[in-house]
């Protein structure tokens, strides 16, 4: 069932931590709050689960408002960071756990933890205790004791960021695999941009306890609305502009006494505006494309970074920019050297200052 | 607040403020009032006009400077030469805390007297051959023996601030160039002070609290704890007001020592410095025989008291005499057979008391750490009280509060389970919080969220990961309730002797032989659950302390 949230206020104290804040995720998706620690994603999602009580608004499973309902009566399902396996006791019953609090006995529980346990690849060590697992393994036992009681929602806090990089990857694509099957309602919480692009149906960037941006992940990646989630969310050269419109959504902005076409991505109007400029949208040249719009740049210093190398670049105005090369040829420029930058109109995006 | 009216954690720690308010806050407001009250002149103005009171003020203060100056010269180097080196029969050394633990203070002190009182086996074997020893009674014992006692606590302190010592910095300080003992001296030293002086202190309030060993051998030596003892027990109508007076002297004094601890731990600016202990070096040739010689020496001292109440035990005597080389069973006959009440009571009021103790423990400190409100920031402040504390203090505080008037339970077996329960507690709760700061919330929450609630998920989920340390402080809760002397010896009446109040009613009518039996079977009742838990259990008694 979808979760449906509206103008929820949650106080610690005499603080709004989160303040009349709505939102709407749809049956089966897979939505993830992302954003910096402190910007309220886990207090928000610790308020679906009920472990944070509202101090306004609605919370609603499905239709069935669960606002004053406590957590142990929410039909949740809740993977934490830290796993929280029973450490006394086995991994088959710490799966079997909650089937036995619904009151579920004898072959259903065994049928039910076996194929919960096989899901997971962990159906031989059923009788292991947590201490004797790894990482990724305790992770995995959590997630079917998550999910073996078929929860109405799924609620994962952080639950990768305990684990090195490779199992990271390795754990994610279980996650997702797991969630497809079940078609659960998810809610992840993460500040790993790269777990919340690849993951998700849905993003919510959160900042200071509301979502600034909603959006599928192409969308919160190549079309941020704020300085804030193109900062964020990738790395980005963000540029103050005076703009002045273009036509067929296009504005010409100002850089460094120049003009540049760029996509006009602002929400109201006015003369000022932020250039977005993405590294990797930018190119280099040692002379002037003429198919393209270029601007005069000087090689400050570069990072060789294998697969890329990420150039500092210096425009007139003292303006900073970073451009990031792939390709063949990629290390080609020096420090000190002069070149050309340029700019794709339909990459550069300006926004609302 | 409908919520936090509904919880049952909210109904909990009121109760226990309550509880805590009327059996600690109460009695002890008590004792610091009565000194005010009462007929006649004020206990503070008789004090300073009763030159035997101040000099039992003025005998303690110099007694327990002494006994920690001792304690320390001797508690440190061993603990130096345990952490850092190697020797023949260092693990008896390992040891010394479990000997302190097993043996209860009023045991030392007979052991003493049995080895040098006025008839003890080392004074006579020596006037055999012409050498007369000082009298064991008065300064020479008591510092003797409390010191022999109480220096395993610095032992203990300061050998784990060793432990944790990075040796690297005694090397960074020898590549600058300083001489290796020079280096020890710089370096090390002002890093493991403040250990040093934080087991000083507990030395020094312990002696100042110390009842067992004072009443057996100060004799005609006034020490506040006696006069104390003997106000709140005099013959006739009991002196409420002095005994509430010489109490709040000892309070004033401990509170004056935990000020100056936190004084000390506040001022010292050095982190507790984790690294790379050393590892031991081996000692060899003389100066290995010289340290294995002199700390098999001072464990054997601490060893006496055992091997001189089993020796004890078995020996036939007439009335005070001990007949030496003459074996028998009939002291412990009498342990078991003709008078076991002592025992029976023993097993039972420490058997509630423990019960008690762990359950108010275990429950309160898991409201105080998981579930805060508004009570339980002085739930945690009150329950740690007792901790200074001594047991003649809460006794007489017992006793004037608790006789008579509403709630009247002076000479019940009630009472001795309260003075119990309320001297261990606080290290019950200590203990329970310490477990409990180890248990991430996210394991309740798990339960919780698998659909289990509240209260359940505590007794399903955060009891049985408690459960080996509540159970090491059960044993550990065990072993000081059964040996608790100084404040059940001042709420019992006739009937309801526990063993040490019937060791030390033996001892002072100079029945060793008895008092050896009993001694000894108390021994067993203490060391039987650490047994048992270390060996079926694999639980380590200490990790609780």
């Amino acid at each position: 069932m979808g979760i449906g949230i509206e103008n929820l206020t949650v106080t610690y104290g005499a603080e709004n931590v989160i303040s009349g804040l709505s939102l709407d995720i749809p049956e089966g998706c897979f939505f993830t709050l992302l954003g910096p620690s402190g910007c309220g994603k886990t207090t928000l999602l610790r308020t679906i689960a009920g472990f944070v009580p509202a101090a306004g608004g609605t919370i609603r499973f499905g239709g069935q408002d669960v606002t004053r309902l406590p957590p142990h009566k929410r039909a949740i399902g809740m993977v934490f960071q830290d796993y929280a396996l029973f450490p006394d006791k086995t991994v088959n019953q710490n799966v079997a756990y909650g089937l036995h609090a619904r009151g579920e006995k004898g072959p259903t529980v065994t049928g039910k933890l076996t194929e919960a346990l096989e899901r997971v690849g962990l159906g031989h060590l059923g009788d292991r205790h947590p201490a004797e697992l790894s990482g990724g393994q305790r992770q995995r036992v959590a997630l079917a004791r998550a999910l073996v009681i078929k929860p109405a929602v799924l609620l994962m806090d952080e639950p990768l960021s305990n684990l090195d990089a490779k199992l990271r990857v390795q754990i994610r694509e279980t996650i997702t695999e797991l969630q497809r099957e079940s078609n659960i309602t998810t809610v992840f919480v993460t500040h790993d941009q790269e777990e919340a692009l690849s993951m998700s149906d849905l993003i919510g960037v959160m900042n200071k306890g509301a979502v600034e941006q909603l959006g599928s992940p192409q969308e919160i990646y190549s079309a941020p609305r704020t300085a804030y989630v193109a900062d964020f969310v990738g790395a980005a050269n963000r540029l103050s502009t005076r703009i002045s419109l273009a036509g067929d959504g296009m504005v010409s902005a100002e850089l460094c006494g120049a003009r540049i076409l760029a996509t006009d991505a602002r929400t109201g109007g006015g003369t000022e505006g932020i250039l977005i400029l993405r590294p990797e949208t930018l190119h280099l040249s040692r002379d002037p494309d003429p198919a393209r719009q270029t601007l005069p740049a000087t090689v400050k210093s570069r990072q060789y970074l294998g697969a890329r190398t990420s150039y500092r670049l210096h425009l007139a105005g003292d303006i900073q920019v970073v451009a990031d090369l792939h390709g063949p040829g990629h290390d080609g420029f020096q420090p000190g050297e002069t070149v050309s930058l340029g700019i794709d109109p339909s990459q550069a995006r300006v926004i609302a200052a | 607040m409908t919520g936090t009216l509904c919880s049952p954690w909210f109904w909990i720690s009121a109760l226990a403020l309550a509880l805590l308010s009327l059996f600690v806050l109460y009695p002890l407001l008590n004792v610091l009032t009565a000194s005010f009250t009462g007929e006649g002149p004020n206990g503070w103005s008789r004090l300073i006009a009763t030159p035997r009171y101040l000099q039992a003020i003025q005998n303690t203060l110099i007694l327990a400077t002494t006994v920690t100056v001792v304690a320390t010269l001797i508690g440190v180097p061993l603990a130096y030469v345990t952490a850092r080196y190697s020797f023949a029969g260092k693990s008896l050394i390992a040891l010394l805390p479990l000997i302190t633990l097993v043996i209860p203070e009023v045991i030392a002190a007979q052991t003493w007297l049995m080895m040098l009182g006025n008839n003890g086996l080392i004074t006579r074997a020596l006037r055999d051959i012409g050498i007369r020893l000082p009298s064991f009674y008065g300064w020479f014992g008591l510092i003797t023996s409390m010191s022999f006692i109480y220096y395993t606590y610095v032992y203990i302190g300061v050998v784990a601030a060793i432990g944790k010592f990075d040796a690297q910095l005694e090397e960074a300080a020898q590549s600058l160039g300083t001489s290796p003992a020079r280096s020890r001296l710089k370096v090390m030293v002002p890093v493991i002070l403040p250990a040093i002086l934080a087991s000083a202190l507990l030395v020094f309030t312990m002696t100042v609290g110390n009842f067992a060993i004072s009443m057996i051998l100060s004799h005609r030596l006034p020490l506040l704890s006696v006069v104390t003892y003997q106000a709140a027990v005099a013959e006739g109508a009991s002196d409420i007001t002095m005994q509430s007076t010489l109490a709040s002297v000892s309070v004033l004094i401990v509170m004056a020592v935990l000020f100056l601890n936190r004084w000390v731990v506040a001022r010292g600016r050095y982190e507790i410095v984790q690294g790379r202990g050393a590892r031991p070096q081996p000692l060899r040739g003389l100066k290995g025989a010289a340290v294995a010689l002199a700390a098999g020496l001072v464990v054997l001292i601490s060893l006496l008291p055992l091997i001189s109440i089993i020796l004890g035990a078995f020996t036939q005597a007439r009335g005070p005499v001990m007949q030496w080389g003459n074996w028998t069973f009939a002291n412990l006959e009498r342990v078991f057979v003709t008078a076991p009440q002592p025992l029976i009571n023993s097993l039972t009021y420490a058997g509630v008391a423990t019960g008690l103790s762990i359950a108010f423990s275990a429950i309160v400190s898991y409201v105080v750490v998981k579930k805060p409100n508004i009570f339980t920031p002085f739930v945690d402040y009150i329950s740690a009280v007792p901790l200074a504390l001594s047991g003649t203090v809460l006794g007489v505080a017992l006793l004037a509060t608790f006789h008579g008037g509403w709630l009247p339970l002076s000479g019940t077996a009630t009472i001795i389970v309260l003075a119990y329960v309320i001297r261990r507690m606080p290290f019950g709760m200590r203990n329970g919080q310490a477990t409990l700061h180890n248990i991430p919330n996210s394991l309740e929450e798990a339960s919780i969220s698998l659909g289990v609630p509240p209260v359940r998920t505590f007794f399903k989920v955060v009891l049985p990961v408690m459960l080996p340390a509540i159970a090491a402080a059960a044993v550990l809760t065990w072993t000081t309730t059964v040996a608790e002397l100084s404040a059940s010896i001042l709420v019992y009446s006739g009937g309801r002797e526990t063993l040490p109040i019937q060791v030390f009613r033996l001892i002072d009518s100079g029945l060793m032989a008895y008092a050896s039996a009993y001694g000894l079977v108390l021994v067993a009742v203490i060391l039987i659950p650490i047994i048992v838990a270390a060996k079926l259990f694999r639980i380590d008694v200490f990790a609780a302390k």
